[in-house]
């Protein structure tokens, strides 16, 4: 081998041009890894305080914006009724009577090549009687402005730090009403961050109305039973099938380094019940996958969690 | 308490590594934006993992090895989307005087390219290359003798007199 050849490679190699984006996307890999080992160390705090949902909640809203990725954010709220009056309930439209976006607001700024659009809503949530039920409002909206709020903060404070020079980011986020029947009212955020290329992260909140409470997703069972064994199972059953029948489909199952795969759900695994009734458990951007399969779900058929599913909850 | 000791170790090593980190990913896939999702993925597991290292001393050999693997499955699962050879065509490489001698990696395959990468350009040692590659360090000296002698074919001005220069 000629050694000047050899020189010159190494200087081509030397030579690789540093994109200047590259120092924010490592702050931003080390943001999204500390979003979720601080989520872990909060969730086993929280277990020994089982009840304190709220502080739960909050974990999981931190967790979302340190991400500073594009999340998802889906308020569920559960009718406030007992079986009677939900079975009176399913007579008439629910539309406005239980939950219902009121207004939004809007945060627009754009500033050297970096702009932001985000979409601040208000809930109204109602009982049967129509009267305004306080706690739950204003538990939707304070959780709500919190997340914007932090969001916003981010934000400006990227743009600062670019200075005069120009800088390389969007974000926006809006809103949608996902589901809303007799039990459920879900409202949807899509968060976007692109910074080159986007990030996609995924949190969903659910509120049980009938106690007032933040649920998470043993809040869709009995007390007491094994949900997470049978969910899991079913999500790695499903995992094999997809990458045996593609091959560009790819998870943390069965790979080379054991230690990161996939092993199971928490009880803070992210879900929602989509428009079907089947219970849809998300993982975020390299939760279970490399990061260009982006954010995965799976739907869980009823027949794997039936036998201690909680009424009216799936279908 | 150890766990967070470790966290801030991993995260020092990136914040001081992240442009070699960058430079190797660059030079498996040849793409700006894709080397730049690697780093990012790398950076994410190598934070949220941290805790896996069992020493210190190991850290930098084990984001060599994060990279590596991150750019590897990248490639794997993107291999019709990267051009390998396709940027230069046969004899536009001599017309070039000053042309990229990167490119003539691409005659190599992954294995020899971090070989050459890490021992060359980053100046490891063979067996830390080794521990990287989990390969015995006889098994990556081969690995570099035969990636030289790939490299000079592709280097040497002449194509023809150099195929028949075998040392």
């Amino acid at each position: 081998m000629n050694e000047k050849k050899l020189e010159k490679m190494k200087q081509d190699y030397e030579n690789i041009k540093i994109p200047q984006e590259l120092r924010q996307r490592v702050e931003a890999g080390i943001r999204q890894a500390k979003g979720e080992r601080s989520e872990i160390m909060c969730e086993n705090k929280d277990k020994n305080k089982a009840e304190n949902k709220k502080s739960n909640f909050m974990v999981y809203i931190g967790r979302a914006v340190s991400a500073a990725a594009a999340a998802l954010l889906v308020i569920t709220v559960m009718a406030n009724s007992g079986a009677g009056i939900a079975h009176a309930m399913s007579k008439i439209p629910v539309i406005g009577a239980i939950a219902e976006v009121v207004t939004f607001r809007q945060y627009e700024s754009a500033k050297n090549n970096m702009d932001a659009n985000i979409k601040i809503p208000e809930v109204s949530v109602k009982n049967q009687d129509g009267t305004v039920n306080e706690d739950t409002t204003q538990k939707i909206n304070k959780s709500i402005q919190e997340y914007t709020d932090e969001m916003i903060a981010q934000y400006e404070a990227d743009v600062a730090a670019a200075g005069e020079s120009e800088g390389h980011m969007n974000v926006s986020l809006d809103y949608s009403v996902i589901t809303d029947n007799e039990r459920l009212f879900s409202i949807r955020f899509d968060e976007l961050l692109v910074m080159a290329s986007g990030t996609q992260m995924v949190k969903i909140y659910h509120i049980d109305k009938q106690t007032g409470e933040l649920i998470g997703l043993s809040g869709l069972f009995q007390e007491g039973v094994d949900y997470i064994t049978p969910i899991s199972e079913n999500i790695k059953q499903q995992m094999k099938a997809q990458m045996a029948a593609d091959e560009m489909v790819s998870y943390f199952l069965d790979s080379d380094v054991p230690e990161w795969d996939f092993q199971a759900i928490s009880a803070d695994t992210t879900f929602y019940v989509n428009e079907n009734g089947k219970l849809v458990i998300v993982f975020n951007e390299y939760e279970v996958a490399p990061g260009y399969m982006g954010s995965v779900e799976f739907e869980i058929p009823t027949e794997v969690v039936q036998d201690f599913v909680q009424e009216g909850f799936l279908r | 308490m150890r766990t967070d000791n470790i966290q801030k170790k991993v995260e020092e090593t990136v914040l001081s590594s992240y442009e070699a980190m960058y430079r190797l990913a660059y030079t498996y896939v040849r793409s700006e934006a894709d080397a730049l999702d690697i780093v990012q993925e790398s950076v994410y597991k190598a934070i949220k993992h941290s805790s896996s290292v069992k020493k210190e001393a190991y850290i930098k050999t084990w984001l060599w090895r994060i990279v590596m693997n991150t750019a590897l499955d990248f490639i794997r699962k993107s291999k019709k989307e990267i051009a390998s050879d396709t940027f230069y065509e046969d004899g536009k490489e001599d017309s070039y005087q000053d042309f990229d001698t990167l490119d003539a990696l691409n005659t190599l395959t992954e294995k020899e390219k971090t070989v050459v990468a890490l021992r060359f350009f980053e100046e490891l040692k063979l067996n830390e290359i080794a521990e990287i590659l989990n390969e015995n360090p006889n098994t990556v000296k081969t690995i570099l003798y035969r990636s030289l002698k790939k490299l000079k074919r592709k280097l040497e001005p002449q194509p023809t007199e150099g195929a028949q220069k075998y040392e």
